[in-house]
């Protein structure tokens, strides 16, 4: 059998709650720095929730240079664009006329939906009453723009991304709600492998900072309702955590096949070695408290990158901050890593940039292969005091650490559990990461 | 190298037609459509006022379960139904019940799931208008009165992965999953997803869905408005096409490995030969007119498959009756089979029961499988006269003979997607 086709990271893209880019994201999150704050994209003050961790000055316009674009676009698809842009110019290569159809692109997408002030002009044309009288759609105005109807569809995204980069391989969106980001990674890593591309564009994006999306998560006590302190509000692992805190963002990375990348003198930041994923089939919002589910999606992420627990230097964790996943995502990596669990660094960064939903297992993917390549952890911020039940050796203060192979888990709702593993790419052929 | 065989051993179908994969066919071979006006609301003065919507709908009869109607949408209801059919025709669950628990708790990590889903609707946004109006558009309003007004499952009520969120709990698997919100081709990329998961040893057997539910108000004005619409009737490939219609429901496909179909014993009625996907990438609604995504995702499942055009046998086109995508999915036949009615006889079926969205290509799939067993490929009874422009696209109101025991299912959808998938039945 011949051998497996490598993937390499070639290229990152980031936009989050603590900065636009990969540099300024990186400084932070090994600073701890938290992008929560106060919401200033509506008026939350009747909310039971009135923090989130929201992009700050984001410039889509002056980000994408395209205003022709950005009509088809809302705010998440901003930030997808941007991270794309960052990722592709990192990684120093783009797809052309001719090579276009040997790129694919994978996103992890939020939930298909319209902007809240479009949602309020249809409420006020057609639903003043509460309940929506079709015949009024007919005539209403927002209901008719067919560029609402254009930035609302679950292929917005791609689209946008396909048609701005001639993209012309396979091209997918994938939604498993929270762990969509890291499903998108893995999917990237095996349309590669399977030969069915060269090269993916690769990530995840999503904003759900609205009335309506601060709503779905109140309504399920979700989020933490810690409004005078938002900047501790997310707290993964805790023993004070009460809920995660609500952020947004995109994060993508250009997946190259191995051999062509080191053949074009590519920087290399890690080889995409390992991808896992497992339904926990217990319950819609929680993992089971044993970690069953988890332990399977690394378990397979390990095997499939050909690791032993014994090579894992970080794990990025979910560690979302609510009282449920923490506990059972600890339980599992006790199960997966046993005695080495006290060796093994493990850091949410939702610690800092918060929960970014569908956006989040990519942003974190691109995080482990900065930690890898710099050699150095970002930290759990806003630990105190560590829940006696999620006994991890969690990074209180930035480190310098060679790292071999880190892991990024994403657990969603609905069960489904992603696990990505990264390794250092002098460990595949001898060679560090060329600028 | 040889890619490990990877085979079909039940399939589950719902749509306006029927809710049994023989019923749908037989209805369609029948030449009866079940377009209809739509009843979910008063479509008076309503430019296109018809759609293949699920009449006699029962959600306990798709769903015994009530507890779980709080939690999921009508679209789910559909997924969870043909993935039942699926798991229970291929005797899925029942193999596992004669395991000892170790060896059972070993299969079920070892069955995937995979979903193709509609991705979410309008409708639950308007979830909130009830609240809007009580807080007379005030927001701080809206946030004070929102646990008062709104259903506290909201959220999980709309998450477009919820079929396989409830196919894991339900049948108790736990292996490799995706759920894929990739518009129209999601289906067909849930059963190229699963069958890729096989070969790879990911998981020993998979369920793979589509289910979609996108007759609601707004989504038949906005796909109107962008000339999508038919006014009565969905003509593929006929000169007088104007369009196409919604339709509703889902399909699944139980897959697995031959081993694993050996050790159960099971039944084999099919084979998933190889699928390919490209992109036209020219955005959101357009596509091109010489079909080039699509005849290079036919030509990557034939690859795939190991085939070449004339071992295909019949080919159950996308055919969703606008004028753009039928005469560019003929340019993409001909360019991949020839010009002169080189093409195997060639069928589509969404005139029968309206496009499915999201589960549009899996629906096909899976009575594509059943025409072949039944050695049919069913004629198309809207369709009169071939428009010249899907020339060398042999398709016909009448049934036709299939060549071979292939059949190539064709699949397009928004952002210029296009899936093609190959599948063999078992005579």
């Amino acid at each position: 059998m011949a051998a497996r086709r490598r993937v390499a990271i070639t290229g990152l893209g980031l936009v989050t709650p603590v900065g636009n880019d990969v540099a300024s994201t990186w400084k932070a999150l090994l600073a701890g720095k938290s992008g929560g704050a106060p919401i200033s994209l509506f008026d939350a003050s009747g909310f039971p929730v009135r923090i989130a961790s929201e992009v700050k000055g984001f410039d889509a316009v002056a980000a994408i240079g395209d205003k022709k674009l950005l009509k088809l676009a809302n705010r998440s698809h901003g930030f997808a664009l941007s991270a794309a842009e960052q990722a592709l110019t990192d990684a120093g290569i783009r797809p052309t006329t001719a090579n276009g159809e040997r790129w694919g692109c994978a996103v992890g997408t939020g939930m298909m939906g319209v902007d809240f002030a479009e949602l309020t002009a249809v409420h006020q044309h057609s639903a003043a009453t509460g309940e929506l009288d079709a015949t009024r759609l007919l005539d209403d105005a927002s209901a008719n723009n067919p560029l609402v109807f254009c930035r609302s569809q679950s292929t917005t995204g791609v689209s946008l991304l396909t048609r701005r980069y001639g993209i012309r391989g396979y091209a997918t969106s994938v939604h498993t709600a929270c762990a969509s980001g890291g499903q998108a990674i893995g999917t990237g890593l095996k349309l590669i492998r399977r030969g069915a591309v060269d090269r993916v564009l690769a990530g995840g994006f999503d904003s759900m900072i609205s009335p309506v999306g601060i709503a779905g998560f109140c309504l399920l006590s979700a989020l933490s309702a810690d409004n005078d302190t938002p900047e501790r509000a997310s707290r993964p692992f805790d023993i004070t955590r009460n809920g995660f805190l609500l952020g947004e963002g995109a994060g993508f990375l250009v997946l190259e096949e191995w051999e062509a990348a080191r053949r074009r003198g590519a920087h290399v930041y890690a080889e995409l070695a390992g991808d896992g994923n497992s339904l926990s089939s217990y319950r819609i919002t929680d993992s089971p408290p044993d970690g069953d589910g988890p332990i399977q999606s690394m378990r397979q992420a390990l095997s499939d990158a050909g690791a032993t627990v014994a090579d894992v230097d970080y794990i990025n964790a979910h560690g979302t901050s609510t009282f449920m996943n923490d506990k059972s995502e600890s339980a599992a990596i006790h199960v997966v890593f046993g005695e080495r669990t006290k060796n093994v660094a493990v850091s949410s960064t939702k610690s800092s940039m918060g929960h970014l939903i569908a956006g989040a297992g990519a942003v974190e993917v691109a995080v482990c292969a900065l930690a890898i390549r710099h050699g150095e952890l970002p930290v759990n911020a806003n630990l105190r005091e560590p829940d006696p039940e999620c006994d991890l050796n969690l990074v209180r203060e930035s480190a310098r650490r060679p790292v071999r192979v880190a892991i990024s888990n994403s657990f969603g709702f609905g069960g489904s559990n992603s696990c990505v593993a990264l390794r250092r790419p002098q460990d595949v052929d001898g060679t560090g990461f060329a600028a | 190298m040889n890619k490990p065989r990877i085979v079909i051993t039940g399939t589950g179908a719902v749509c306006a037609a029927g809710k049994q994969t023989q019923q749908i066919l037989d209805a369609v071979c029948a030449g009866r459509s079940s377009i209809g006006p739509i009843r979910q609301w008063d479509t008076s003065g309503w430019p296109t006022s018809v759609a293949g919507e699920i009449a006699d709908l029962n959600p306990r009869e798709m769903v015994e379960d009530r507890k779980l109607h709080k939690l999921i949408r009508r679209t789910d209801l559909f997924g969870l139904y043909a993935a039942a059919r699926a798991i229970d025709a291929a005797g899925l669950v029942a193999s596992r019940e004669a395991l000892a628990p170790d060896a059972a708790a070993q299969y079920s990590d070892r069955t995937g799931v995979y979903v193709g889903s509609g991705g979410g609707n309008y409708d639950s946004q308007y979830d909130y208008f009830p609240l809007m109006t009580e807080a007379n558009d005030s927001l701080p309003a809206f946030g004070r009165e929102l646990s008062n007004t709104v259903n506290p499952m909201w959220l999980l009520r709309t998450l477009p992965n919820n079929v396989l969120g409830h196919i894991g709990i339900r049948h108790g698997f736990k292996g490799s999953n995706a759920c894929i919100t990739n518009h129209s081709i999601g289906g067909t990329l849930a059963v190229i997803e699963a069958m890729e998961a096989l070969r790879n040893g990911e998981a020993d057997r998979a369920i793979a869905v589509g289910h979609d539910a996108p007759i609601e108000p707004q989504m038949v004005l906005y796909y109107g408005d962008v000339g999508l619409l038919a006014t009565d009737a969905i003509r593929p490939f006929d000169r007088r096409r104007d369009g196409s219609l919604f339709g509703e429901g889902g399909a699944a496909l139980a897959l697995e490995t031959e081993a694993s179909a050996a050790a159960r014993g099971a039944k084999i009625v099919g084979e998933v030969l190889g699928g390919g996907s490209a992109s036209d990438a020219q955005g959101l609604l357009a596509i091109r007119d010489d079909g080039d995504a699509l005849a290079r995702a036919i030509a990557l499942a034939l690859e795939d498959a190991g085939l070449r055009p004339d071992e295909v046998g019949m080919i159950a086109a996308h055919g969703n009756g606008t004028q753009q995508s039928d005469a560019s999915e003929a340019a993409a036949i001909r360019r991949i089979f020839g010009a002169n009615g080189k093409a195997p006889p060639t069928t589509a079926f969404k005139w029968a029961f309206g496009h499915l969205i999201a589960a549009a290509g899996i629906l096909e799939a899976v009575l594509a499988l059943r025409s072949l067993q039944e050695r049919i490929v069913p004629g198309i009874a809207t369709f009169e006269s071939l428009d010249p422009a899907c020339e060398g696209v042999p398709v016909s109101r009448q049934s036709q003979q299939p060549r071979s025991d292939v059949v190539l299912v064709l699949c397009r959808g928004f952002a210029g997607t296009n899936a093609a998938l190959l599948l063999r039945a078992a005579m």
